[in-house]
């Protein structure tokens, strides 16, 4: 099943406006509410099964997508479409963060943080061979993770003080024990295989007051995806992300000792809730030296990650003037405490 | 542009008034090399004088040479101090600022002394590294060298602050460009990695903070324990060190053998 969204005015394609957050009418500037849109969608059901053809409503042609897509356009007519059975049942996200950031404002982002890069060549900071920027709406998980965890350490505190002719060193000794809860809300983690993990890691962090409530007419005109990976397989994934918060919550709480030993140490993690939602990325192709990069941008935010084509020309002029502004601090330094510049 | 010529200007100032303000200060006549064990030529003689007297006046200290043949019983660290008041020498003053290097031939004692402004420049632990630097010349019986590095060294370590290691290795140039190297390194590495975008989240992004914290807690006193070691004395420097003449001038010093 295949959801169109036609003007009610002129009948023309509508698309989602990142500047307004609406369904507009680019022919007679007509503006639908995305939140008070009908959804006829929520409770109906649909068999998972794989279609991967699909006939286009608007023109006749046929339409074949992969098994993951959920919102793709027309290639013959160019209309945007949601693929309804895949973002309902089971496969419904609950909720989406639209896109604020439009293409042109991407387009124009990416070129900045080109001529940023301090060692990217000249010939790609001037971003001219931009291949293609793709709006897609990247499935991930939104874990509320519970963290109980014990610890029992013996800890030192120490102080020194001076006596006659001898330097004392006192050293008291604690047993320490911590019962502490931890919560943390709304961890994504990205839930489909084609993208990288280290990749969508960087993007973060998402504005999570943009999170609205899935509707299918924020995806039109833009690509997307559905879930690869159920929030089951991802758990290992999310308790790795958080175990360095919890850790450095632990130590927070022994500041003030010397030194810290554990000797007991349990970390309970349970997974309270987690939720389907898609996250607006732009998808950047560029094209250098016959070499295709790929960078990614927050929709919601513009930062951008991936990694740029390095210069070796500015690598090596880098390397030449902190070396030698280095030795000159270094002999500076050492003309002031009298060793001569030479 | 103005601001980088006036700077280069003030430099230049720098520089020549640096430069003339050494040679402003006449040369003083004294003599700086008591051969009492007559280890030197003339011309040797001659040679280490002009030295003593072009550098000494760059540092306004004399670097005086003293050789002896015996002691009359008295140690050389208290022959050099009867020397230093009786003959009372000095750049600048009567007992002024001096540096000495006594040899006693008969007991093969070497024995270096600093006062007044040497006392501070070249004190016992920069008189240790001195006398060990020169002290395999003196035993090789090639004196005329061990007596001219004494000069050059002193001359070179009155250019450190006190208190600074003259053989420090930040100021080994190896170490300096292997440092800046290394940093360099490190620079470019970081800026590199990073290219590609950095994590801006951290623990704080996801906690709930209302939520979220220490239920129950303890710190149970266990045990005290402490452990005494002796102060480091200062006063026990390797070789001898300094002391106060008779006279009561006080001095840096280091003695050995050779």
């Amino acid at each position: 099943m295949i959801l169109y969204y036609k003007c009610p005015s002129c009948g023309s394609d509508m698309t989602f406006d990142p500047k307004s957050g609406e369904l507009t009418c680019d022919s007679c500037g007509r503006v639908e509410n995305i939140e008070t849109y009908p959804e006829e969608l929520k409770q109906a059901e649909f068999s998972p099964e794989e279609t991967k053809e699909y006939q286009c409503e608007n023109c006749g042609a046929v339409l074949i997508t992969t098994a993951d897509t959920v919102a793709t356009h027309c290639s013959f007519c160019g209309a945007g479409v949601v693929i309804g059975d895949r973002v309902s049942g089971h496969l419904a996200p609950k909720k989406v963060i639209p896109f604020t950031i439009t293409k042109d404002e991407a387009a124009a982002a990416f070129k900045k943080w080109c001529r940023k890069g301090l060692l990217t060549p000249k010939g790609f900071m001037s971003a001219d061979r931009i291949q293609s920027i793709t709006g897609m709406y990247i499935p991930f998980w939104l874990f509320d993770l519970n963290s109980k965890v014990q610890v029992r350490a013996i800890c030192t505190r120490e102080h020194t003080y001076e006596e006659g002719d001898y330097i004392c060193t006192e050293t008291e000794y604690y047993e320490a024990f911590r019962d502490i809860n931890l919560n943390y809300m709304k961890i994504p983690v990205d839930a489909s295989e084609k993208m990288d993990d280290g990749l969508m890691d960087k993007l973060e962090p998402f504005s999570y007051d943009q999170l609205k409530e899935f509707k299918t007419p924020y995806l039109v005109g833009y690509l997307a995806e559905k879930y690869n990976y159920t929030d089951e397989d991802l758990e290992p994934r999310v308790k790795d992300k958080i175990s360095g918060y919890i850790e450095s919550y632990i130590r927070s709480t022994f500041r003030g000792y010397h030194s810290v030993d554990y000797k007991q140490k349990h970390v309970d993690t349970k997974n309270v809730n987690s939720f389907y939602v898609l996250l607006p990325v732009w998808m950047v192709n560029y094209d250098y030296n016959k070499k295709v990069y790929t960078f990614a941008m927050n929709g919601e935010t513009g930062k951008v990650v991936g990694f740029p084509p390095l210069s070796k020309g500015k690598m090596t002029a880098w390397f030449g003037g902190i070396a030698a502004g280095a030795l000159l601090a270094f002999k500076c330094v050492s003309l002031i405490m009298g060793g001569g510049f030479w | 542009m103005i601001n980088k010529r006036s700077l280069f200007l003030l430099l230049i100032t720098f520089f020549i008034v640096v430069s003339f303000g050494s040679f402003a200060q006449a040369a003083s006549k004294h003599e700086v090399i008591y051969d009492g064990a007559h280890l030197l030529k003339d011309n040797e003689k001659a040679k280490l004088e002009s030295l003593s007297s072009k550098l000494g006046k760059d540092r306004k200290t004399d670097f005086l040479i003293i050789t002896v043949n015996g002691t009359d019983g008295k140690t050389l660290e208290d022959y050099v101090e009867d020397f230093y008041d009786k003959e009372a020498p000095g750049y600048d003053k009567k007992h002024g600022n001096t540096a000495i290097l006594a040899i006693d031939m008969k007991d093969r004692d070497v024995y270096l002394a600093g006062f007044e402004k040497a006392e501070d420049y070249l004190d016992s632990d920069r008189m240790n590294q001195i006398r060990e630097a020169i002290t395999p010349a003196l035993s090789d019986g090639d004196y005329y060298k061990a007596f001219s590095d004494f000069i050059q060294k002193a001359h070179d370590y009155m250019g450190y602050k006190p208190g600074v290691n003259p053989n420090s290795i930040l100021f080994k140039w190896w170490f300096q460009i292997a440092a800046s190297l290394f940093i360099a390194l490190i620079v470019v590495g970081l800026m590199a990695y990073r290219s590609g975008g950095r994590v801006t989240v951290n623990a704080r992004t996801y906690l709930d903070n209302q939520h979220s914290g220490v239920v129950s807690d303890y710190d149970n006193f266990l045990r005290r324990t402490v452990t005494r070691r002796r102060k480091p004395s200062n006063n026990s420097k390797d070789g001898g060190g300094g002391g106060v003449t008779p006279g009561g001038h006080s001095h840096s010093g280091s003695s050995g053998k050779f």
